[in-house]
């Protein structure tokens, strides 16, 4: 069951429909409404267009990597990519003599059973990745992971190396690299899981730079060239009948690049465009919910105000005159400070702080309504006043409201921005203004980072004239005539 | 309603809102979440006696309605209380950073206003004319591009990107240079040079608004019965557009000087914050932010002072201007 009556719908949709036909004969309309179908577009199907959650990914290329498209220009066209390799390990010499005490299964799981005894003093095995080809300027850094664990280890003493064939042909140890793990102790089980930097310090020591001046990812990779990694492990054994397992798995080595992606990424490596992307969504449900709250506050108030008279007027204009005068963005960073940084809580204060022009519209127009002859003869068929306000001035205002609607949209949008810029944002959600303030705050303009600085900006510009776009085309459709601007 | 009921209206606005925002103060900053005084100014090894004693100096054991009154009377006679961070009196501080943001707001709105209104004039006048176009798309840009995100932009431009290609160095940071030039001129220029940048991204950012608005009350200016009549007496073209037409949106413009005012101050806040200007807003936000209640008190109540003062003037002037307040017909 509808609620509204057969005719009333057959109103409804002809004012509607009559409605459209005049918007869509407006070229500014269009454009914004276009703009504003992007953004919600984006918005709801922002899972869909990007693969990473904004909040959460990080370290998908170098902090500061620029877009990829910038490639185009020479000056950028051999910057790094990124290039994460999942090594496969393969076999390559055993130490002569004691193949029969190893046996050795390469691949990404690597796995060695070693079975000795004292005679035999020395084993050797070398295992070697691909050869991987590196065709770009130096990078910033390498990283590598690999997860080692040794079983069933009994009188024998281990060592595992990995080594990296650079670019050049020199050869790098590149773990382990800490002073206190030089040795494995003998006879022990051991599980490891590691994630080294090449940025990290002990490995600069150990491999004998100046860290902090020479850069090892810069040293490796200083030619364009091939590269591959070296695996080597030792077993000496102490006693007869010794042996032990060694398993190597999801060994890993990323360069992180220096481009990435269609905006780059952040100081932390986070992809930008989907940081972009999320932002839609929270700008357009702020905007979208403060301005209908505070439209229909200020309906609420401005019919009260208008119809009422008399003392209701007077004290609820006197409030919006206070209103106007308020410092409403330090107030609200205060009370933000003080309450907690929720959106929604941020939501209700905009809205709050923002009914006080429109309720004055409004009312101005149901003062003249007021004197109509329609009112009137409602009155005098003994409608209520509830009745009359509902019925008959709600309809009638209706119209300017929702042109005032749409064009306070962009005010509550830049005010959550506003906040969100100065710190005062909600942390757990990511905001354009959240982003031009790390930006801001994280060394965007030291690092000349402009598609960290720009992109959100020119959202929230986008997103903040296809409103003032629309609400001036929804202004001339209902009203050639009134003109409202604050 | 005459010229004095106006007035003595407006003047009872005024002081309404203050009392508010004091109230406000007081109701925020020690009621519902107070910081204890005395814990911030002495040292946490004092006995408890020793505090009691300090917390009875200070007033902060009495009933909330007398601290209140007390409060509001500390508020009204200027008088502030001492800053939680260096101890001192939140005046002093005040003295020296209030002429920093006065200077950037004034100047800014000056700019902005004696920009934005013969841009808006000649826009009116030439209707549909390439100045008219882009008013139009400036005024559309000011109301969709935030205010920060243009200082950001030209902070990047100026402040990196010159730096960077021609080794210019646009000052930012500061009022002046320290030391200050002991030449009166050359402080002046050195001011001004230091200030320059900040207020020209505040009017990049506003201008356009302004000149869409007067554009608009112009053009609406331009259709009245009266200009015809005007332009038929013979008039200049000239004398039309001011003496008549300009003349006639003067008191809506006045208007929006004063609605202008809480942009422009909220404005100023994140402009010091950008340029770390020493100014009041920059002052609030790291007060806020390290949680000093009397800083941002005293804030929150000198821009409530500030924006009142704005309104205040402007419907004094709005009074003159508008023949029918002036005489005193019903509003």
């Amino acid at each position: 069951m509808s609620i509204l009556s057969k005719d009333k719908r057959i109103i409804y949709s002809r004012k509607i429909k009559g409605f459209w036909e005049e918007y869509s004969r407006n070229k500014i309309g269009l454009v914004g409404l276009i703009g504003l179908l992007t953004f919600v577009f984006m918005a709801l199907l922002a899972p869909w267009l990007t693969p990473y959650d904004p909040l959460q990914t990080t370290r998908l290329a170098e902090g500061f990597a620029m877009p990829e498209w910038v490639s185009i220009f020479p000056q950028y066209q051999d910057l790094p990519r990124t290039t994460e390799n999942d090594v496969y390990w393969d076999l390559l010499n055993v130490s002569q003599g004691s193949m029969q005490l190893v046996d050795a299964l390469p691949g990404r799981e690597l796995e060695v059973q070693y079975n000795g005894a004292s005679e035999f003093l020395k084993t050797d095995v070398y295992f070697t990745s691909p050869t991987y080809t590196y065709p770009y300027q130096p990078p910033y850094s390498f990283n590598f992971a690999f997860r080692m664990t040794a079983e069933n280890v009994r009188d024998v003493r281990y060592n595992v190396e990995i080594f990296l064939i650079s670019t050049t042909g020199a050869k790098w140890r590149i773990w382990p690299y800490r002073p206190w793990s030089q040795h494995v102790p003998a006879g022990e089980d051991k599980s490891l899981l590691v994630h080294s930097e090449s940025s990290d310090y002990w490995l600069n020591v150990a491999v004998g730079l100046d860290a902090g001046v020479e850069n090892l990812a810069e040293e490796t990779f200083s030619e364009k060239g091939d590269y591959r990694l070296l695996l080597h492990m030792n077993f000496s054994p102490e006693a007869d009948r010794a042996s032990c397992k060694i398993i190597i798995e999801d060994t890993r080595f990323v360069i992180p690049g220096l481009l990435h992606g269609i905006l780059g990424t952040d100081n932390v490596g986070g992809d930008i465009l989907s940081q972009i992307i999320y932002g839609a969504r929270i700008s357009l449900a702020i905007g979208l919910l403060a301005a209908a709250v505070s439209t229909l506050l200020g309906i609420l108030i401005g019919i009260m105000a208008g119809y009422m008279g008399g003392v209701v007027d007077e004290i609820t204009m006197r409030i919006v005159d206070i209103l106007l005068c308020l410092p409403v963005l330090p107030l609200l960073l205060a009370l933000v400070f003080l309450f907690g940084k929720s959106v929604w809580y941020i939501v209700l204060l905009i809205a709050v702080f923002g009914w006080q022009g429109l309720s004055r519209l409004v009312r101005s127009l149901v003062l003249s309504l007021r004197e109509t002859a329609f009112i009137e003869c409602a009155r005098a068929s003994g409608a209520s006043r509830f009745y009359i306000m509902t019925k008959h001035l709600v309809p009638n205002v209706l119209p300017v409201a929702f042109a005032s609607m749409v064009l306070s949209v962009p005010g509550a949008i830049l005010t959550e921005a506003s906040l969100s810029f100065l710190g005062f944002g909600d942390p757990s959600s990511p905001t354009w203004g959240r982003m031009l303030q790390q930006a801001f705050g994280f060394g965007a303009f030291k690092a000349l980072a402009w598609w960290w600085i720009i992109p959100p900006g020119l959202a929230l510009t986008g997103l903040c004239l296809s409103f003032v776009f629309m609400g001036h085309a929804v202004d001339e459709v209902i009203n050639p005539r009134l003109r409202m601007r604050r | 309603m005459g010229m004095r009921t106006y007035i003595v209206k407006r003047v009872a606005i005024a002081l309404a809102v203050l009392f508010i925002i004091a109230s406000l103060n007081f109701v925020l900053f020690q009621v519902v979440a107070p910081i204890d005084y005395v814990s911030t100014i002495i040292d946490p090894n004092m006995t408890q006696e020793q505090r009691d004693m300090l917390r009875r100096e200070f007033g902060l054991d009495q009933e909330y309605h007398i601290r209140y009154i007390t409060y509001l009377k500390n508020m009204f006679t200027w008088n502030f209380g001492l800053s939680f961070a260096n101890r001192m009196p939140v005046n002093r501080e005040l003295g020296w950073r209030l002429p920093n943001s006065i200077l950037l707001l004034g100047t800014a709105q000056i700019a902005i206003i004696l920009i934005g209104i013969p841009l808006g004039i000649l826009a009116g006048s030439r209707r549909g004319s390439k100045t008219d176009v882009s008013v139009i798309g400036s005024g559309l840009f000011a109301w969709g591009v935030p205010t920060f995100y243009i200082q950001l932009l030209f902070m990047l431009f100026f402040c990196y990107y010159l730096f960077i290609w021609f080794g210019w160095r646009v000052p930012v940071g500061n009022i002046m240079s320290w030391p200050p030039p002991e030449n009166p001129i050359l402080l002046i220029a050195d001011i001004a040079w230091h200030l320059a940048l900040p207020v020209l991204t505040l009017v990049v950012a506003s201008f356009g608004g302004w000149a869409l608005y007067v554009r608009n009350m112009i053009i609406d200016a331009l259709t009245q019965d009266y200009i015809v009549t005007a332009r038929a007496k013979g008039l200049k073209e000239r004398t039309v557009l001011y003496r008549h037409a300009f003349r006639s949106t003067l008191p809506p413009i006045v208007t929006m000087i004063a609605m202008a005012v809480p942009g422009i101050v909220t404005g100023a806040m994140i402009t010091e914050y950008i340029f770390s200007l020493p100014g009041i807003g920059q002052w609030y936000l790291s007060s806020l932010m390290a949680g000093d209640y009397p800083v941002v008190q005293a804030v929150l109540f000198i821009y409530a002072v500030l924006m009142i003062a704005a309104n205040l003037i402007s419907d004094l002037i709005y009074g003159i201007l508008d023949p029918r307040i002036r005489v005193g017909m019903r509003r």
